[in-house]
């Protein structure tokens, strides 16, 4: 009798190496064309969005996965990237009306995109079913509306339990995740400050992930408070360093919302050509995230800092 | 109680009208927008044990500034929890939230709300923003309330797209049938008054005609033969502390009114907004004895 062992197979845990980079490394490393990507709302990776956008030439196609999303999605509607999105909510929020989404989905400018909507429960479980390696996850949102009639991965059975209707959504597992928060260590253990929305599962659902931070800290102050520890590392793929790299969303205790920026930014996107010049001066005019930065001035960002820490600082109340 | 307020805009009446819809010690889930300015009223005047919960993770927030979107950093502030939507969206539908609100660009007679598309689905004339959470509070808040402007086309016969469900096709126990936990809706507050349901047909009626607004204008607003309740009334107008709170949190009226277009591209009149809030906040807190 031969014995033969069992082969070795290879897990999906990335290991705990340094994992800093730039976003342009990042994003060429992991974005290829037509790659699935899913985007966290809370905060906003802008950093990594603007970075992808001057990267489209190589990568060309985007199918998009959000839950909700203000602007940030629409940057790359806008720039002609995205073939699909599968959504909740992809507005403007207290910027209103969103015209770059508009004119993709009614007029087909700059090309046709294709809608498959969720509720913001029902898209969130998705990635909840992804993180956790099953195929759907069941939720008692969308029953009776169209959201279910109009979408065919959205299932509805009778529970065998209970034998009532329940929704079952589709797993969804992005090629990559790119999220924004708070710190990170330099192989990947990421801190989320304040509400992080879905950020969390988006992680674990993807095969790759890039987190931007607002700041890296060391090993040790990750172990200081290990429960703060929103992604383990082996979730991680990609840390980069981004200060303020949610802007003009927020980053919770760092900077709030630059409303006046948004609504501008929004005016301008009320036409292709506007959101084209747009593009052209802020993304593809700057050649990273610390000149777009400068060309936003660091005095308007710190002023918006200043602000934010009058109100709240991480761990105190003010 | 503060006096009635003399000069007030239709935005701060239905802000008020919808504040009154909150009961002291309820936890509501609130979408951005003007619910949020409603529950921001009624924290700081006849409720101050009512707590708010935030889409994106946020629980009894008590913020001195604007909340600029329901995944804000302003949403953190002094909040009891922060953390995830599972966490918030997920006690909803376990039955955790009270009161729901919610806004949507057309209603029909049983309650049903479209926010996602105006005309075919596949080919839209207008699209819109879709469901985010509305879908949810709608399907299972304990109650819902709708705030949405009537403008004369939106109050329909059949929405184009249910967006969030309420009665559906108000035959009985519709929503148990379809699997919905929570118990529908409560109240529709718009630029004309206040519509409730009946619950034995499910249909909404109006129950408050807002000050100066004509009974026939309301009728010839709303597509279907419109029922009235024989004690129809005047809705409550909004109270000078209600005005004063709804001004102070938005002085340029970015919700109430036109401070979008004020504040476009204008930083230093955002930032002075953002300034300017905290002592009159914090002062009005300490008065209310909220932390």
């Amino acid at each position: 009798m031969q014995y033969q062992p069992v082969p070795l197979q290879e897990g999906r845990a990335k290991q705990p190496t340094y994992k800093i980079m730039t976003a342009k490394e990042a994003v060429s490393r992991f974005i290829k064309e037509g790659c699935y990507l899913g985007m966290s709302v809370s905060a906003a990776p802008s950093a990594l969005i603007w970075e992808i956008v001057r990267q489209k030439d190589r990568i060309k196609t985007l199918d998009l996965v959000i839950t909700s999303q203000i602007g940030m999605s629409s940057v790359l509607i806008g720039s002609g990237l995205v073939n699909k999105i599968e959504m909740a909510y992809n507005w403007g929020g207290i910027e209103g009306e969103d015209r770059v989404f508009r004119r993709a989905v009614e007029k087909g400018i700059p090309k046709n995109i294709e809608i498959e909507d969720y509720s913001n429960f029902g898209a969130a479980m998705r990635w909840q079913a992804g993180a956790m390696g099953l195929s759907f996850m069941p939720t008692k949102s969308q029953l009776g509306s169209d959201v279910v009639k109009y979408n065919p991965r959205i299932k509805v059975i009778d529970d065998p339990y209970t034998g009532k209707p329940v929704a079952l959504v589709l797993a969804s597992n992005p090629d990559v995740g790119i999220m924004h928060c708070a710190r990170a260590d330099e192989i990947g253990n990421v801190q989320c400050f304040g509400l992080y929305g879905n950020t969390d599962v988006l992680a674990r659902a993807s095969r790759h992930v890039i987190v931007t931070v607002e700041e890296i800290v060391s090993q040790a102050e990750i172990r200081r408070m290990p429960n703060l520890n929103t992604i383990p590392y082996y979730y991680v793929d990609a840390v980069v360093h981004a200060p303020f790299g949610a802007h003009w969303r927020e980053s919770n205790y760092y900077y709030h919302h630059d409303l006046a920026y948004g609504l501008d930014a929004y005016r301008q996107f009320a036409t292709q050509e506007g959101f084209e010049a747009w593009i052209d001066k802020y993304v593809l005019g700057t050649q990273d995230w610390n000149e777009y930065c400068k060309l936003v001035g660091y005095d308007r960002l710190y002023r918006l800092m200043l602000n934010e820490r009058r109100y709240q600082q991480f761990g105190e109340v003010r | 109680m503060s006096e009635y307020a003399k000069d007030y805009s239709m935005p701060e009446l239905m802000a008020a009208t919808v504040a009154r819809e909150f009961r002291d010690g309820e936890l509501a889930f609130i979408g951005v927008g003007m619910p949020l300015i409603a529950a921001m009223v009624a924290k700081f005047t006849h409720a101050p044990n009512f707590n708010i919960m935030v889409e994106f993770g946020a629980v009894g927030p008590s913020p001195r500034r604007l909340p600029l979107c329901v995944d804000c950093a302003v949403d953190n502030e002094r909040a009891y929890y922060t953390g995830t939507l599972r966490e918030v969206v997920g006690a909803q539908q376990a039955g955790f939230v009270d009161v729901g609100c919610i806004s949507g660009a057309e209603i029909d007679k049983y309650g049903n709300v479209n926010s996602t598309c105006i005309g075919d689905y596949y080919k839209p004339q207008v699209r819109l923003a879709g469901s985010g959470g509305a879908n949810d509070i709608a399907s299972s808040a304990t109650r819902t309330i709708i705030m949405m402007r009537q403008d004369g086309r939106n109050f329909v016969e059949k929405v184009h797209y249910i967006t969030s469900p309420g009665y559906l096709d108000g035959s009985p126990g519709a929503r148990e049938k379809a699997g919905l936990p929570g118990g529908g809706p409560q109240a529709v507050v718009t630029t004309m008054g206040v519509y409730r349901f009946d619950k034995d047909t499910c249909e909404m009626y109006l129950e408050k005609i807002h000050p100066g607004i004509k009974i026939d204008d309301v009728k010839a607003s709303v597509k279907w033969n419109l029922a009235v309740s024989p004690n129809l009334v005047e809705t409550e107008p909004p109270t000078e502390e209600q005005v004063m709170i709804m001004r102070t949190l938005d002085p340029y009226q970015v919700y109430l009114g036109t401070g979008r277009q004020t504040l476009t591209g204008d930083f230093e009149a955002f930032m002075k907004m953002m300034e300017d809030s905290y002592w009159p906040m914090s002062e009005l807190m300490k008065k209310k004895g909220i932390l």
